[in-house]
């Protein structure tokens, strides 16, 4: 394309303005629905097909997960001009993919049919595969398209059956002719329908088996894009697991079943530990990112999972909404952390050209707004304390303590041990960003692109400013956006919203259920803490220069005497080594140490290491399937002669078996 | 009124536990050394200590960022924090006017804590000071589910995480309620105390040997009023421990109300308490050799593998 600089960024920049309306009008009408009370926006488009009517409709969970997708959209469209100007190769393929993206994230959580659902939902699979593909036009970035290609319509085909299945008993696509059809269902079909929709959706959210694509394709694109297919892309699919397991799938007349509860639960148990372990041994900044993706989809998970273990049908149980509105609010939480995290990795990324953590160090000084900005979204991913993530995971926390006691036998036994998980899984994520941010951002640059940094341009800065405004905003007074969860948990679940159970003790205190269900409320104010934590510290801030003006001097960091250089620092390898060792099991770590001897086998010239550690799922589940199914094509090879007339016999063979198989009735 | 009140036993508790923290580290010192057959330094060195430490200049690493200051005093004050969320001297059974904070917000202050240290300890890039952070994040993501699962195991029973609450309710039933998941998670939590007060077999608070430093590995470049700011946060650390342990299991002689002989049996029983679990602590120290470090997570395995078996049998 031989379009001249100044037309192509005053296109880029104008796409992107143009992304950042459509977020604002989307984040508007979110807001209306949810909070201004207009109940049930509905609307028919013009009627594409002749055998269905595609409509949008946009309820409290849609408007909710409308609110999630337009946050970081906004933020990603103020971004997205700085950082393709200084990247990219094809800005102007990449700003339309991004406008496709997001129009069909939104179009997925806005549908009113099921139509209109799977076209939204694979305009979103093919726009984020452009954006995977199109930034660097390597080997790798291919194949990882591919696997995500694959893995994406894999799940497609899952939910295509889940669809056409209560379609065709509910003659027609929209979401009321699939409720009725889904109210007459049998147990084990209802089932078995719900599995196959959890595989579907699933193998977008990232969950733990179906995860492998994820850490391979996400990091592949644009930061911006990687914000938004982390941060958002999952929710949507999220979104699809809350409609069909909570609204269109769930039975009318009585509870859930159990087995969902059970099963979505031990999902996002696992995937929440095994995601960020994964985590921990990536050097590479945006792949630990994705992996951290992996872990959160499995904290919202959980708090999915013990909602569905908790609703006894349409009555009013406190904590089921706690634990719904525990997961909904991590969901907003993590898109709001990790869009900050992504456009910050982002920014390093553009300013320094390197993406291995190894070669960075030294940008705290160098990119100060980057800097502070990830720590921010480091502390929140952390579930630390008065940022956002600890909120949402205080409330997980909470129902799964309260639920433990309600469940009682084995399934109480589950939510404690999703408990003891959720608490393992704040350590290993603490350990983890303690070493990415260390080792990225402090000590000395490791390489001369760090050394040569300088900071990102002011609208990259605005982008990331936003959404850390959001984790501040959301941690410290989180009762406000309980009334934002109030419509979603109404409409899946009935009975009292979180504003009534969660926030019952007014906005700035959050408690563990409604003081009204007779058990002992445990409350917190994070809000309160935080203050006496910034009062604390100015106190000790005065205090420490008290006594009398001390010396201050600057002095180089002690190395045993030798002259200190950028190889004194602790690398991300080495801060990750004896979790390496403890987690053996999990990690099957791989070490090679090449030698090149001189003249004597005591006489070392050179010292190589190689150390990697693998996903246990890539090669224990999908090189198994991998090789079987290239057996199977091998058989099938020798049958495929090439000639014509033989496949029109496959073809009618298969017709004839088909029709006696069907039309027996 | 009421609210005043409250407020002033909040603040009157949080201010004990600081004030106390430095002697009960004095305490086990001295108890180390008469165990050693040593006189032994005061009860009083560590305040000593720390009034040396104010006087003193400051020399930071001329590599770290300019958050490097600020580190000191957020570790300070995310620990100083949780003291006002555990019952010390009063335990009111009604609801707090203001409820600040519970077990958890407690435990996640004290992340907030280690995390923010180990961050200092990779900003000023030696490698002692990474090696000090790697390990103290691996035993702190050990010894943190391990920790929160015996607070579960007692807030289960409760219905509560509300350490306040638990405490005021456990004192009311006979025989403190004590059952066998009870003495499982008192196991656990020793076995972790040991470790989050960085003591003998975890950590050795006496050594600034490289090879076998965890905290105080992170603690090399800091100076001056800073390092006075986070060796209170240490003690501070190992009182709210204590104390912790103290209102999970043995919420006895707590005051309900104001009357000065009420408080005073409380001050008693408190410093009863904490002066026996100090004495464990020291006790341990001087019987036991310090762990290698690789050999640490069998040891913090024991303390996890308690606290699950207390959380198991009190769910089942």
């Amino acid at each position: 394309m031989d379009v001249p600089k100044p037309l192509l960024r005053g296109a880029v920049w104008l796409g992107h303005l143009l992304i950042l309306g459509g977020a604002s009008a989307g984040a508007t009408l979110a807001l209306r629905v949810l909070i201004g009370g207009t109940g049930t926006l509905y609307l028919t488009l013009p009627r594409l097909f002749p055998f269905a009517q595609m409509s949008l409709s946009v309820d409290g969970l849609s408007a909710f997960f409308l609110l999630v997708v337009t946050l970081v959209t906004a933020a990603a469209a103020l971004y997205g001009p700085s950082y393709l100007g200084a990247h990219a190769k094809a800005p102007l393929v990449q700003t339309f993919a991004l406008g496709v993206f997001v129009a069909c994230m939104a179009g997925v959580c806005c549908a009113g049919d099921g139509l209109t659902f799977l076209l939204a939902w694979e305009g979103m699979t093919l726009a984020s595969y452009v954006l995977v593909v199109s930034d660097t036009r390597s080997d790798e970035n291919t194949r990882a398209g591919l696997l995500y290609l694959v893995m994406a319509h894999a799940g497609t085909a899952a939910l295509l059956v889940v669809f056409l299945t209560l379609a065709e008993r509910g003659h027609g696509f929209d979401f009321d002719a699939l409720r009725t059809a889904a109210h007459s269902l049998q147990g084990p079909t209802r089932t078995a329908l719900f599995m196959l929709a959890l595989v579907g959706f699933g193998a977008k959210a990232g969950v733990v088996p179906l995860h492998v694509w994820l850490p391979k394709a996400h990091p592949a694109a644009p930061s911006h894009a990687s914000a938004l297919m982390s941060g958002v892309m999952l929710k949507v699919a999220l979104y699809g697991i809350f409609r069909f397991g909570f609204d269109i799938l769930a039975p009318t007349d009585g509870p859930v079943p159990a087995s969902w509860g059970w099963t979505v639960l031990v999902l996002g148990t696992v995937s929440a530990v095994i995601g960020v372990l994964l985590a921990l041994q990536q050097h590479d900044l945006k792949r630990l990112l994705a992996f951290h993706s992996v872990e959160n989809v499995g904290i919202i998970l959980i708090g999915a999972g013990l909602a569905m273990l908790l609703t006894r049908g349409r009555g009013a149980e406190p904590l089921a909404t706690l634990a719904l509105a525990a997961s909904l609010l991590h969901t907003l939480n993590h898109a709001a952390f990790k869009g900050l995290l992504f456009l910050g990795a982002g920014s390093v990324i553009s300013r320094t050209g390197v993406r291995n953590m190894e070669e960075l160090g030294g940008l705290a000084r160098r990119m100060p707004w980057t800097t502070w900005l990830f720590l921010l979204g480091a502390v929140a991913i952390s579930a630390l304390p008065p940022l956002n993530g600890f909120v949402s995971e205080w409330m997980t926390f909470q129902a799964l303590l309260l639920g433990v006691g309600k469940l009682g036998g084995a399934s109480g036994l589950l939510a404690g041990v999703a408990a003891s998980m959720l608490a393992l899984t704040g350590g290993l994520a603490a350990a983890c960003f303690a070493k990415a941010f260390g080792v990225t951002f402090l000590g000395r640059p490791r390489s001369i692109h760090a050394e040569q940094a300088t900071e990102s341009p002011a609208p990259m800065i605005a982008g990331m400013l936003l959404l850390g405004g959001a984790c501040v905003a959301l941690g410290l007074v989180p009762g406000y956006a309980m009334r934002l969860l109030d419509g979603p948990t109404q409409e899946l679940l009935g009975g009292l919203g979180p504003s009534a159970v969660v926030s019952a003790r007014g906005p700035l205190v959050l408690s563990g259920t409604a003081a009204t269900s007779g058990l002992a409320a445990t409350s917190i104010s994070v809000t309160a803490v935080a203050t006496l934590l910034a009062l604390l510290a100015a106190v000790a801030w005065a205090l420490r220069g008290w006594p009398r003006r001390a010396p201050r001097r600057l002095a180089p960091t002690w190395t045993c005497g030798m002259l200190p250089s950028s190889r004194f620092d602790y690398t991300a390898t080495a801060f990750a080594k004896p979790l390496r060792l403890i987690f053996a099991a999990v990690y099957r770590p791989r070490r090679a140490i090449a030698k090149e001897t001189g003249p004597s086998p005591y006489v070392i010239r050179r010292l190589g290491y190689t150390g990697e550690v693998v996903d246990l799922a890539e090669t224990v589940l999908y090189t198994r399937l991998k090789r079987w199914v290239t057996a199977t094509a091998q058989g099938i090879r020798a049958y495929s002669t090439g000639r014509i007339h033989g496949y029109i016999a496959f073809v009618l063979v298969t017709l004839v078996v088909a029709l006696l198989f069907f039309a027996r009735t | 009124m009421e609210d005043a009140a409250a407020i002033g036993n909040v603040v009157a508790q949080a201010g004990l536990l600081v004030l106390l923290g430095p002697l009960v580290t004095g305490f086990i010192q001295k108890l180390k050394a008469r165990l050693q057959c040593r006189q032994g330094a005061s009860l009083w060195q560590p305040y000593r200590d720390l009034a040396k430490l104010l006087r003193k200049g400051t020399v930071q690493s001329d590599s770290a960022s300019p958050f490097f200051r600020a580190i000191p005093v957020l570790v300070l004050a995310a620990t100083v924090t949780t003291t006002v969320m555990l019952p010390v001297l009063w335990a009111p059974s009604g609801p707090a006017l203001l409820p600040l904070g519970d077990a958890i917000l407690l435990l996640a202050l004290l992340a907030l804590a280690r995390f923010l240290c180990a961050i200092g300890a990779l900003d000023a890039g030696g490698a002692f000071g990474g090696m000090g952070a790697s390990r103290e994040m691996t035993v702190g993501l050990l010894v943190e589910p391990a920790m929160m699962m015996a607070v579960f195991s007692v807030a289960v029973a409760g219905g509560t995480t509300d350490l306040v609450h638990l405490a005021a309710r456990r004192a009311t039933l006979p025989a403190l309620s004590w059952q066998a998941p009870d003495l499982l998670a008192l196991f656990a939590m020793l076995v972790l105390a040991l470790a989050e007060t960085g003591r003998i077999p975890v950590d050795n608070p006496d050594t600034h040997l490289e090879l076998t430093m965890l905290h105080e590995g992170m603690l090399l470049e800091h100076s001056g009023p800073g390092l006075a700011c986070i060796v209170l946060a240490t003690h501070t650390k190992q009182i709210v421990i204590l104390t912790l342990v103290a209102a999970l299991f043995f919420p006895l002689g707590l005051a309900e109300g104001s009357a000065p002989v009420e408080i005073a049996l409380a001050g008693a029983a408190f410093l009863a308490k904490l002066f026996a679990l100090a004495t464990f602590l020291g006790l341990v120290e001087s019987s036991y050799a310090k762990l290698r470090f690789f050999r640490l997570p069998q040891f913090l395995g024991l303390g996890l593998v308690c606290a699950f078996l207390a959380l198991a049998l009190r769910i089942l």
